[in-house]
């Protein structure tokens, strides 16, 4: 076993069935198509497919993994701890060197700056240009506002959600196209390989 | 009293001109933010690191262009990525 897959089995150990009532966040369904939505915040006015509203999902069987922070912003947005930690350098009390913040955090300091840059890409921080007095610029990195980065956060990730999502359901079809048009193949080798890019 | 380097800077940038040249010094910011001039001190070397103070020999100050751009932005928590040991005039 991995020291990653090991980790994970020691910190989260349980398991997590969607709860309801726990108004943490809902999950909708329309009785009438296949349509299914994740609502975060208040469902003001009601979710609604097909001008009727959607019911709440009340009976999951299915437990899962719960998330573990690291391996969500890792997975959604390939941002490693590291990332992280000098993403919530950033966010802190300024201004500092590059040279401060991985002394800090006990990373290279080209390492700060790779995920600085990364950061930026992903809309999490900005970078603005100051003119130096012996001439040239040099960049400094800012956080963006909070509301903002919320946003980012949340977007993308259900943006990276959808994308799982639509693989599932890929998976779903493709076993059923499977058992109609391929009963003499094995199911793992067609299923596999219909993924394969 | 501990003083942030933010305050450091914002005091620096109000009694010292990048353009002019006109320079302060760390008593007078100390005395200004009611802090030790230690710690005014140790605040403006890190500025300094981050090309936004300019410090010279006989110990007086001033904000840089750079510094003063930085304020500009109106932003809080900032990286600023310099080329190490700036900042100081022999």
């Amino acid at each position: 076993m991995s020291k990653r897959e090991t980790d994970r089995s020691e910190e989260t150990p349980e398991e997590v069935r969607y709860d309801p009532d726990s108004s943490r966040y809902d999950v909708f369904e329309c009785p009438d198509c296949d349509n299914v939505v994740l609502a975060l915040g208040r469902d003001d006015p009601p979710m609604s497919c097909h001008d009727a509203p959607m019911e709440r999902v009340t009976d999951v069987e299915m437990s899962v993994k719960p998330p573990d922070v690291k391996e969500v912003l890792l997975d959604a947005f390939g941002l490693p701890k590291a990332g992280l930690d000098i993403c919530l350098c950033v966010i802190g009390e300024g201004p500092l060197s590059a040279n401060e913040v991985a002394e800090s955090l006990g990373y290279d300091r080209s390492t700060v700056t790779r995920y600085l840059n990364t950061l930026v890409d992903l809309g999490l921080l900005q970078r603005s240009e100051l003119n130096r007095e012996q001439g040239g610029v040099v960049n400094a990195y800012h956080s963006v506002d909070l509301e903002r980065m919320r946003r980012e956060t949340l977007i993308g990730f259900y943006v990276w959600a959808g994308e799982a999502a639509s693989l599932i359901e890929e998976a779903n079809l493709t076993k059923q196209d499977y058992l109609e048009e391929n009963p003499d193949r094995d199911l793992p080798d067609v299923f596999w390989e219909s993924f394969e890019k | 009293m501990d003083v942030t380097r933010r305050a450091v800077l914002e005091r620096l940038a109000a009694t010292s001109d990048a353009e002019r040249r006109e320079t302060t010094t760390p008593e007078t910011l100390a005395a200004a933010l009611d802090a030790e001039r230690r710690a005014v001190e140790a605040q403006l070397k890190r500025l300094a690191d981050c090309e936004l103070a300019r410090t010279y020999p006989d110990g007086r100050v001033r904000v840089t262009i750079t510094g003063e751009e930085l304020l500009e932005l109106d932003t809080e928590g900032t990286v600023v990525v310099g080329e190490p040991n700036a900042g100081s005039e022999p």
